[in-house]
């Protein structure tokens, strides 16, 4: 039997928290996000400023470029938190399986749950419903027999809307989807994808298989089944946090090797603090050394490593300076790579 | 091309050739073994390009001299399958080898001799003889230490040292190092290291036994080459830079325990059960002449052994990859170990109590 799955998403999710705080935003232009004195980027924005073309990770000051009255509300991620766990406890009615994609969005698997004899629909409706209850906040819903297209299905009828595809609407639903809405298809993706004449799903279903998977390799199968409307990947119920890091984007650009030394020594003190409070030191595989040039292009070195030594950085830093090419650069970001979660025990090497 | 020989004198020097030879090759001719009749003798060769083996043997009754190749296996399997004192005879015509012995007759497929591949002319520099028993123990105690498919490529063989008197074998995964040595009497070699492949090493192994025989080595900068009475075996050299074991035998350990093997070996393989079966970690607590061994595993299943040792030191607690011990403790000789500690992060050195021929390093796992 085919399975119910339902992708919930709050509609722009902290813009609306913003404007239901404060209530005389409403109808204006919001966004959530970095000051542009800061150089900071925007996060989210309600409707009405979408309607300027002001986008998410946009650049706060290309978004006052289109919209100036734009309103920039600050973050308060506690807020936000508290907020998705309310929001959790309300699916926890209906069903324990549920995958958190981020603080404001979800997929939950239905199939064995009996409220409303099992429709999916109304259960939809019912978490939609209780959740503007509880929070006065609209989340909109997509219900269908797998993940990809619920997720895509959300987006349909947003804000505060829902789209249903039954199991029998499911090749109508994928008939003819622009590539770039199959959840792994980014820019660049598309683009490559273009250039072979492939702009939708059906240009997917008649092109030659092989040479879609000489091409792009593994990620050829899934963008051929999700052509198909296919998509038999079960929910992750326990996600396994894989990574760790500080990133942080610069007042002024900076450009030599001492520069950026003396950002990493505060930004390394910041990722120990973080890696100890999520009590993982004991699980690092890798560090990732990134960084972002004033072209906005970025670039990420890595290194495998038993243990976390700012040296190993400073080492990255000095391999990856090569690829700088005399631009500037507007953010640093350390991360760690995490083993297994469950693995606990670590072999150590020679150092030779 | 014409010869006859017994069953039980081919079979020998067959089974050493063709055990080179690969199952499974592009090439069709890697799949054959070149046969060689000069002068009375019947040499034999098998290669992978790799490796390659010659065993030759004399022929008692009238030849007549040639070459040519002849898929290998089906060679073996027939003569194998013969009467044990069977005589067959060979004789080559129109590109066939017929294989007669008594009422049995067979037609091999050929490939012309000049297409199989020779090893590339090379010269040796260092030269010297050495019992295969102690060329076996050499190899015996290291082995098995060597890294297998590692992208660090030299550490997918074995360190072959030269220095004077002395012979010295060293394998290291990275985890773990082995290193065995000898003295040889009446040589003076010059320093020289080189790298054997993992696979000349297992052959190497396949060919030589507990005998007092000498067998004969030379090394050049790119190929090593063991000649007995009955064999050449060639290997090419692994190109690259083995890690100095210098650098990885510790130096600082101020913690010894010695006790006695056997009782350790058990200990360890009971507590092997319930470690972890991908991880394979036990954890050792020292406390004044006891060692406890402990191990859990996903299911929460545990092990604790108590074994007596001599110990005297301040308390440790360090784990280890159980596998890698026993590894050590199985390749040992004598009765009692002896194991320097340092810290919990720093590598343990295990070597026999009363005998130098062999010292192991293993690094510690974080439990």
């Amino acid at each position: 039997m085919a399975k119910k799955i339902i992708h919930v998403d709050m509609d722009c999710f902290y813009a609306a928290v913003a404007v239901r705080d404060n209530p005389e935003l409403a109808g204006k232009p919001v966004a959530v996000g970095g000051a542009k004195d800061r150089r900071g980027v925007i996060a989210t924005c309600n409707y009405e400023a979408r309607a300027y073309g002001v986008r998410s990770a946009m650049a706060t000051a290309q978004a006052l470029k289109l919209c100036p009255h734009l309103i920039l509300a600050k973050g308060d991620m506690n807020l936000y938190k508290s907020i998705s766990q309310q929001v959790r406890a309300i699916f926890q009615q209906y069903t324990d399986k549920i995958e958190p994609l981020s603080l404001d969005e979800a997929y939950l698997d239905v199939s064995d749950c009996q409220a409303f004899n099992g429709s999916a629909t109304l259960i939809a409706q019912a978490i939609r419903e209780e959740i503007y209850q509880q929070t006065q906040l609209t989340a909109s819903a997509g219900v269908a027999p797998n993940k990809f297209i619920a997720k895509i299905a959300s987006d349909e009828n947003k804000p505060n809307g829902i789209c249903v595809v039954p199991p029998d609407k499911v090749t109508d639903f994928v008939a003819a989807l622009p590539l770039r809405k199959i959840p792994g298809v980014g820019k660049v993706t598309a683009k490559k994808l273009a250039n072979m004449g492939l702009e939708t799903t059906a240009d997917v279903r008649v092109f030659s298989q092989k040479e879609l998977i000489d091409r792009f390799g593994k990620f050829a199968y899934a963008l051929i089944e999700r052509s198909h409307g296919i998509d038999d990947r079960e929910l992750c119920l326990h996600r396994d946090r894989k990574s760790i890091g500080v990133e942080h984007t610069l007042a002024q650009d900076i450009f030599s090797e001492r520069e950026i030394q003396q950002v990493i020594e505060p930004l390394f003190d910041e990722l120990c603090k973080r890696i100890d409070a999520k009590k993982q030191s004991k699980h690092i595989k890798k560090q990732v050394l990134k960084l972002k040039f004033n072209d906005f292009q970025s670039t990420t070195i890595e290194k495998t490593v038993s243990e976390l030594k700012k040296s190993h950085f400073m080492a990255l830093l000095q391999a990856v300076l090569s690829r700088q090419k005399g631009r500037s650069i507007r953010l640093v970001g350390l991360s760690v790579g995490l083993t297994d979660s469950d693995i606990t025990e670590q072999q150590l090497s020679f150092s030779f | 091309m014409k010869f006859a020989i017994s069953r039980e004198d081919i079979l020998k020097p067959l089974q050493l050739a063709t055990g080179t030879v690969e199952r499974r090759h592009t090439l069709p001719i890697l799949s054959n073994v070149l046969l060689d009749i000069n002068d009375g003798v019947l040499s034999i060769t098998g290669t992978d390009l790799e490796v390659e083996l010659i065993a030759s043997v004399e022929l008692v009754q009238a030849s007549e001299d040639g070459r040519i190749t002849v898929p290998a296996k089906k060679l073996f399997d027939i003569c194998k399958g013969l009467n044990d004192s069977a005589l067959i005879e060979f004789n080559l015509m129109d590109n066939k080898l017929v294989i007669k012995s008594g009422r049995s007759k067979y037609s091999l497929s050929t490939l012309a001799a000049k297409d199989f591949p020779n090893l590339e002319e090379w010269q040796s520099e260092i030269n010297f003889a050495i019992s295969q028993k102690s060329l076996r123990g050499l190899i015996d105690k290291t082995s098995f230490a060597m890294a297998v498919q590692d992208v660090r490529y030299y550490l997918n063989g074995m360190s072959l040292e030269t220095q004077d008197q002395t012979i010295r074998c060293v394998t290291t995964d990275g985890h773990r190092l082995a290193l065995s040595q000898t003295q040889l009497e009446n040589e003076s070699l010059d320093e020289s290291q080189v790298i054997i492949p993992r696979k000349g090493v297992t052959e190497i192994l396949r060919l030589i036994d507990d005998s007092e025989d000498n067998i004969y080595v030379s090394v050049g900068s790119n190929h090593i080459r063991l000649t007995s009475d009955n064999f050449t075996f060639t290997s090419k050299l692994v190109d690259g830079r083995f890690p100095d074991y210098r650098r990885v035998l510790p130096k600082d350990g101020d913690k010894t325990v010695t006790g006695e093997k056997d009782y350790l070996k058990q200990a360890f393989s009971r507590a092997a059960i319930l470690s972890n079966e991908k991880f394979r970690g036990v954890r050792l607590n020292l406390i004044s002449n006891e060692l406890t061994i402990t191990a859990n595993n996903p299911e929460q299943e545990v092990a604790e052994e108590v074994v007596d040792v001599n110990y005297t030191g301040d308390d440790l607690e360090i784990g280890f990859n159980v596998a890698y011990i026993l590894d050590v403790l199985n390749a040992l000789q004598s009765d009692e170990v002896k194991i320097t500690l340092g810290d919990a992060n720093s590598s343990a050195l295990i070597e026999d109590n009363k005998d130098d021929s062999a010292v192991y390093v293993v690094m510690p796992m974080r439990l």
